[in-house]
């Protein structure tokens, strides 16, 4: 800034005429400098050494080395935009409403994408039809920063052009054209797909596609075909439902391509005096299972029978039974309720055969269902296990000149493996449309290498009328290309997908880029689906019949079924999901087989923990005609007797890392695509290590979980089930929530924000997508299942579950507090090892657990060095940078949340998993400190986020509405079992939601005064 | 100075041991060469403590990871060490400090050896608190210095901030302690030191020891202010030690009892530990006539009377768990008794409670081999006894689910025994360099305790016929 002020520094300057003052004013130097001394003497000029040029020379390489020496260090090439895109602005994220259709899951998803890389999933919650984004859905987004993915296109397994594959594809397409040419893919259920296939037929017309579900539900789908036309599933809406009978259908779970626990767990929690009812009759422990109110264990057999007697009591008609006196009680009372329940039952059933799933439809049709909606179905399943059977026979005979693969991979996944691969060798030209080289692709001849969903364009219809669109969030990262493009070039088009997609969509009534902003649309198609019907209807008389009499050949029935964590298999190499821990028995990285603890005595199959606590168990050798199995086995209480279960998507070993080819390939057993095989079950040698997260299954009658049942819940005295723990001060009972006995001083909470979280027990399903959520979110470190099994987990979310000791919690409860002394029958020396162990047929609770904020924190305490502190709103706050080590607040918190970095988990050949490589990395929230070793971290409730919304706000300037505020927790569970908010304000859900009887705080009396609380868990036993 | 002393006392110093002998015996083992079994001990521990530095180093330079600690069970070996070292400390302080101040000289020929051993197990202990750190290179955070880190400073809640403060006030009070009563010993050697190496360097360990009459009561006066120090401090390090568990939530942990049941506890394996090693030493440097039978005789009937005190405490605290009525508390007191580490505490239950009881026996009291064996079962038993209050209280405390198990890894291991061996390294040599036995304490006690003056003044008629010509017993015949 140029000034004008005028600084005095004399008092002569006042005098003008002052010559001395004028000369200083004019001359730099008040002396004149000897120049022409120096340089006239020419005497020293010449003596001296250095020269002119010298001189020049010395300057020239000194300032030379001084630039080379500053250049020195880490050269990091950051390019610069040379045209700052609109969109992205540093630090800022953008969200992008896309689809996920990898033949099993099935969502609408919005992208986080941060400085233009996607870095996280959520569920769009604008869809009302379907699309609800499961665990395996947050965490495809590592799928694709996936090292291990395919990264140009194969011609006879190496690296090749697109050029090259499609001259090559071209010619030998022409050359066998003679010969059959099928498409054998997964569901794509995409109208603009399916327009295309019309379109590649007309350039060769003997063209055939076959739909290939890895696990189908052909059962199903063809009982729906049979009864109403068309190939699709019934959806169903359990939001107002009051009675829910399943038989062997894990509704809550992945049954039917899943999504239906959203309106389930609305149903779950008591509204006006009102909540669902589900009884359950299944063989092995599921998610639908452990939620039930009523649970029975029954054999895939007897739930045949079941759909038989039920179907006789409630739609008429006559079974002989020979179920036992309890489950035939228990049907009769499934049948009383249905029918009190009316219009607002409904009955499930997951048995893969086509007259039990047409009897359970005509059953819902009996009792005029309102739940089941069979007018829009869902189109998430198509495939036709008999076409592909058809297909494979074709191949063997040689009638098949080529073969394109797209989105399955049958060398693993068709049962055996064997008879695919064999054929699949005589077909001239196989082409597999592959991200990785699985089995399929690695025995393929050319690889048409595809991009990550979040690299492409596309279209879905999951249920009838609604379409959701695919769109990339990011520029192909490889020389990728889409199997529709490739579709497109090689039946002699020249447009692209894209433009193809924009011009095939006919949205009703809004406009292309809105369409792609929501990420649907919804639109009327004239039928496009099962013009003419082959499946053979059968006749529901028949079927009853054939049910009623359904009998075991002796051994067990072996219960095929998918995990939470791996669906089909399809991200086997996605360490957040190898190392989710299965919902029900809580172990990562592995398949089992899961067996009843009766029959595991009877063949002496054996869990125990190790010194170190670890969970090993023994093997057991499963047999059926010709496959034999030698699998690990956990004893699984609540599995049926006779039973055992399976997980298929497991033990892939093409194409992904070593770390990754965990488990037991179950798909030979998955014969024909059925799910129940009978099969014969012996004791193996050898020892198994289990990686488990939770090696305490009971609650020891504890009050963790606080459950109550519908009958005291609605007495409305919360004292009956939600009392207020107290202590005694001065001989009167005195809450423990109460001032007067707290220890400590609190300072002023009701300026600002303060933070809350609440749990609902009865929403909560257990599903995990929260953990997955919070990995992505949080940068939560993966630490292989060596580290798991030494209880070393990261998971700053956990999903607890408990099995009751005795019939049920309450009983635990009450035997506990039955105890009296140490010894005798009611002693609690013995009364304790009792408890520790879990019932056959136990009741199953979840809870999720993660840092619970506690305003009278254990943990700031005793923190040498004030790493671990409060905030004002609320949170408890951990610093990474000021962390020494010690431990201590991990040993003082009565919740054991806290997790430690044991090792340095990123950038560690020790832990190969994405944060050790350039390419995983890129899914790191750059909002998140990833945490070096030697480090406690834990929960921070998302400050990231919470600060993020206080910060736009401010700049707006504007409050905060209620539900702006949010969790990477409280969004993911789309079940809406985690609200998260302000409590300050009064306005707020979450402020009504800590007002409700149901409200209790873990471990109150502690007296740690958690800001995340639970809402109690109400069974509706419907007596 | 010579007090009388009863004859029915037993002499504290046996043998014919004239002032010259006692100069000539102390002085033995730092003036003669070591012999082939202090060689041999000597590379024995020296072993063990470079095998240690091996582990620490993997441990700091890869992660705690390596120990066997898990998400649930924060501390084990480490802190278990940690409090057994601390607790082993407390006898030379004890010895020291609070004989000294009620005059029990029977303290005089093992307070040396006592209070080195305290010191080296404060070395070992304060070093689990540093690599037990998950970033040990910023344990300095731990001391509230000023800082340029903005407003951080340490959290005095935290008790192991006090940990910080009690274990180096205790380390640099014991250490001052020591050092002045080994200046009159360092002078001896000094003067008698043939080389001028020697001379030279114990010239400077005894700090300019004159031995004129200023020092003498100066250095009686800087004893007994020392004592005056760290007799309160026997009392607060353990007990601060003890708030590491006694201030925190957990149940087993949540204890009242804690600082007297620690300090007990910890008198209790110090003696141990002192008869441990004087049992061993009084034999290899031929010190039988200055730790005496009866001197192995009274640690023994400490040891009786503070491992009762430590059986009662165990006794209280699950009565305590009783009465309280909070399940937590009783469920973790059932689980240490009967859960999957009841070896752990019966092991404890029987070196600590059951084995001292049989120091009841005067046969058993003053067998040298008995009070040995029973000395190192006390060691291990308290060892048992950190082992099982920090272990079995948290591998289950309140959420089931998070219940797991501990097992040390060959790092845990391997770091304990090197702290023993690094212990040993210090202690042997300090057992050829130091004066083993306070000479010069001994020296003022030989009148009125010694055997030989004991003797003669028996042997003398009562009334004094040679009073004019002084004491005969002040020139013995040599």
């Amino acid at each position: 800034m140029a000034t004008t002020k005028k600084y005095w520094k004399s008092t002569a300057q006042l005098d003008s005429s002052n010559e001395m003052i004028k000369n200083l004013e004019q001359n730099e130097f008040a002396a004149a400098v000897p120049t022409d001394e120096f340089l006239g003497n020419d005497k020293a000029m010449e003596s001296s050494s250095t020269s002119r040029r010298d001189f020049l020379k010395y300057v020239g390489f000194s300032t030379a080395a001084a630039s080379l020496a500053a250049c020195e260090g880490p050269v990091i090439h950051s390019v610069p935009y040379v045209n700052q895109p609109e969109s992205i602005i540093p630090g800022i994220a953008n969200y992008y409403a896309t689809t996920i259709a990898d033949g099993y899951d099935f969502a609408s998803v919005l992208v986080r994408t941060r400085e233009g890389r996607p870095i996280k999933i959520e569920g769009n919650r604008d869809i009302a039809a379907r699309g609800n984004a499961n665990a395996r859905v947050h965490a495809s987004v590592l799928g694709l920063y996936d090292n291990n993915r395919l990264k140009t296109p194969l011609v006879k397994g190496k690296e090749s052009t697109w050029a090259t594959l499609d001259k090559e594809v071209r010619q030998q397409l022409n050359a066998n054209a003679g010969k059959q040419i099928v498409f054998l893919t997964q569901t794509f259920a995409s109208p603009s797909i399916a327009k295309l296939m019309e379109q590649f037929k007309a350039a060769y017309p003997n063209v055939r596609q076959v739909t290939y579900d890895t696990i189908g539900e052909d059962a199903a789908l063809d009982a729906f075909e049979a009864k109403y036309f068309s190939r699709g599933l019934a959806d169903y809406d359990f939001e107002d439902a009051e009675c829910i009978v399943s038989v062997g259908a894990d509704f809550v779970g992945d049954w039917q391509g899943g999504g239906f626990d959203t309106n389930y767990a609305q149903s779950r929690v008591p509204k006006n005096g009102k909540m669902s009812h589900h009884i359950q009759f299944e063989s092995n422990m599921s998610l639908s299972g452990a939620n039930a109110d009523r649970r029975y264990p029954v054999t895939p057999t007897e739930q045949k029978q079941i759909i038989a007697a039920l179907y006789s009591k409630v739609a008429g008609g006559s079974a002989n039974s020979s179920l036992s006196d309890k489950v035939s009680k228990a049907v009769e009372e499934a049948a009383q309720k249905l029918r009190r329940a009316g219009s607002k039952g409904v009955v499930l059933c997951g048995l893969p055969d086509q007259g039990a799933q047409q009897l359970v439809l005509e059953m819902n049709e009996r009792l005029g269902s309102t739940i089941m909606d069979t007018t829009n179905p869902i189109l998430t399943r198509q495939g036709s296990r008999s076409a592909v059977n058809q297909l494979v026979k074709d191949m063997e005979s040689g009638s098949v000149g080529a073969v394109f693969v797209a989105g399955v991979d049958p060398v693993y996944s068709y049962d055996g493996s064997d008879a695919f691969a064999k054929a699949w060798k005589k077909v001239p030209l196989k082409v597999s449309f592959a991200s990785r080289l699985d089995a399929t692709a690695e025995q393929s001849d050319y690889v048409a290498t595809t991009p990550h969903y979040l690299e492409s364009w596309g279209d879905v219809e999951m249920k009838k009328g609604t379409v959701s669109l695919m769109q990339p969030t990011i520029k192909p990262l490889f020389d990728t290309r889409q199997f529709q493009d490739s579709l497109l070039k090689w039946s002699g088009s020249d447009i692209t997908y894209k433009d193809y997609l924009k011009d095939s969509s006919v949205a009703n009534g809004s406009s292309w880029n809105q369409s792609l902003q929501d990420g649907f649309y919804t639109a009327s198609f004239s039928e496009t689906l099962g013009g003419e019907v082959q499946v053979p209807n059968i006749n529901n008389a028949s079927a009853l019949r054939d049910l009623s009499a359904a009998a075991t050949n002796g051994g067990y029935e072996l219960v095929l079924y998918t995990k939470t964590a791996m669906g089909d298999g399809t991200q086997a190499n996605n360490p957040w999901l190898q190392e989710l821990p299965d919902p029900i028995t809580r172990t990562t990285w592995d398949n089992y087989i899961t067996i009843s603890p009766k029959d595991a005595e009877k063949l002496e199959i054996e869990n125990y923990n190790v010194a170190n606590g670890a969970l090993d168990g023994s093997y057991a050798i499963v047999k059926m005609n010709g496959v034999e199995r030698k699998i690990p086995a956990i004893i699984q209480p609540g599995q049926a007797v006779g039973t055992i279960g399976l997980a298929l998507g497991y033990g892939r070993t093409a194409g992904i890392q070593e770390e990754m080819q965990t488990g037991v390939n179950a798909f030979p057993f998955f014969k024909d695509g059925i799910s129940v095989q009978s099969v014969s079950v012996e004791a193996a040698g050898g020892v198994h290590e289990f990686a488990c997260t939770q090696l305490q299954n009971t609650m020891m009658g504890r009050d963790i979980i606080r459950e109550t049942d519908m009958a005291t819940y609605l007495t409305g005295n919360k004292d009956n089930f939600n009392p207020m723990p107290e202590v005694s001060l001065n001989h009167i009972e005195t809450p423990v929530t109460s001032p007067d006995v707290d220890l400590w001083e609190s300072f002023d909470r009701s300026v600002g924000h303060h933070f809350n979280m609440s749990i609902d027990l009865n929403a909560c399903t257990g599903c995990g997508a929260c953990v997955v959520a919070c990995h992505a979110e949080n940068n939560v470190p993966v630490v292989g299942k060596m580290e798991v099994r030494r209880s070393r987990d990261m998971h700053w979310l956990r999903i607890d579950r408990y099995y009751s000791s005795t019939d049920s919690f309450e009983d635990d409860e009450a035997k506990k507090d039955g105890f009296s002394g140490l010894f005798g029958e009611n002693g609690s020396l013995g009364g304790f090892g009792e408890l520790e162990i879990p019932a056959d047929e136990p009741q199953v609770a979840f809870m999720p657990v993660m840092c619970q904020h506690c305003n009278h924190a254990p943990c700031e305490t005793v923190c040498p060095v004030a790493a671990s502190s409060h905030s004002r709103q609320g949170q408890n706050h951990m610093i990474y940078n000021r962390c020494v080590g010690t431990r201590y607040c991990a040993n003082n918190c009565p919740y054991k949340v806290r997790r430690f970095n044991w090792f340095l988990y990123n950038g560690n050949d020790e832990f190969d998993y994405h944060m050790n490589n350039d390419l995983g990395r890129m899914v790191i929230n750059p909002d998140v400190t990833v945490r070096s070793r030697g480090v406690m971290e834990k929960c921070s409730l998302c400050i990231q986020m919470t600060q993020m919304t206080i910060l736009e706000a401010k700049k707006d300037g504007r409050m905060i509405k209620d539900g702006e505020f949010a969790t990477a927790c409280s969004n993911a569970c789309y079940n809406g079992a985690i609200s998260f908010g302000d409590i300050n304000d009064k306005a707020s859900e979450i402020y009504k939601v800590k007002q409700q009887d149901r409200m209790y705080h873990l471990l109150e009396e502690v007296g740690t005064e958690p800001n995340v609380m639970y809402q109690v868990k109400v069974r509706n036993y419907n007596n | 100075m010579a007090h009388y002393e009863a004859s029915i006392r037993r002499p504290l110093i046996t043998g014919d041991k004239t002032y010259a002998d006692v100069t000539r015996d102390i002085a033995f083992p730092v003036e003669g060469p070591a012999n082939k079994q202090w060689w041999l001990v000597f590379t024995i521990a020296l072993i063990a403590f470079l095998y240690g530095i091996g582990c620490i180093t993997y441990t700091i330079s890869t992660g705690i990871g390596v120990w066997g600690l898990n998400k649930t069970v924060g501390w084990a070996w480490d802190i278990t060490n940690f409090v057994w070292w601390v607790g082993i400390g407390h006898a030379g302080t004890l010895i020291s400090a609070v004989l000294l101040l009620f005059r029990q000289k029977w303290r005089m020929a093992i307070n040396r050896s006592a209070e080195a051993m305290t010191i080296f197990s404060v070395i070992q202990a304060g070093l689990f608190p540093i690599i037990h750190m998950g970033r040990p290179w910023l344990a300095y955070w731990v001391l509230p210095i000023p800082n340029q880190f903005g407003s951080l400073w340490v959290n005095f809640n935290s008790p192991l901030l006090w940990d910080v403060f009690a274990i180096s006030t205790y380390l640099s009070v014991s250490l001052v302690f020591w050092w002045t009563g080994l200046l009159p010993d360092f002078a001896m050697i000094r003067d008698r030191a043939i080389t001028p190496f020697n001379k030279k360097i114990y010239g400077i360990l005894s700090f300019g020891w004159s031995g004129r009459a200023k020092d003498w009561q100066r250095f009686e006066e800087v004893s007994l202010v020392l004592a005056g120090l760290a007799t309160p401090l026997v009392l607060s390090v353990h007990t601060i030690v003890s708030f590491d568990f006694a201030t925190s939530v957990i149940p087993g942990w949540h204890t009242t009892i804690f600082p007297p049941y620690f300090v007990a506890g910890a008198v209790f394996s110090g003696f141990a530990m002192v008869n441990t090693l004087l049992i061993v030493m009084r034999k290899v440097c031929h010190l039988e006539n200055y730790i005496t039978i009866q001197h192995i005789e009274l640690m023994n009937l400490v040891i009786m009377i503070t491992g009762s005190i430590v059986g009662v405490a165990y006794i209280t605290e699950l009565f305590m768990a009783w009465y309280s009525g909070v399940e937590y508390e009783q469920y973790a007191f059932l689980n240490r008794a009967t859960g999957p580490y009841a070896w752990a505490y019966w092991s404890m239950m029987t070196c600590n409670v059951f084995s001292p009881q049989f120091m009841w026996f005067k046969k058993l009291r003053t067998s040298i081999v008995f009070s040995f064996a029973i000395s190192i079962v006390v060691n291990i038993g308290m060892w048992f006894e950190r082992f099982v209050i920090i272990v079995t209280s948290l591998h289950r405390d309140y959420i089931p689910s998070s219940w797991t198990m501990f097992s040390p890894t060959f790092v845990d291991i391997g770091i304990f025994i090197g702290t023993i061996g690094f212990f040993f390294v210090l202690f042997l040599l300090y057992a050829r360099t130091f004066p083993v036995i306070a000479q010069a304490e001994v020296k003022s006690i030989l009148r009125s305790s010694g055997n030989k003056y004991k003797e003669m003044r028996e042997n003398q008629p009562t009334s004094n016929q040679n009073a004019a010509s002084g004491d005969p017993m002040a020139h013995p015949s040599e």
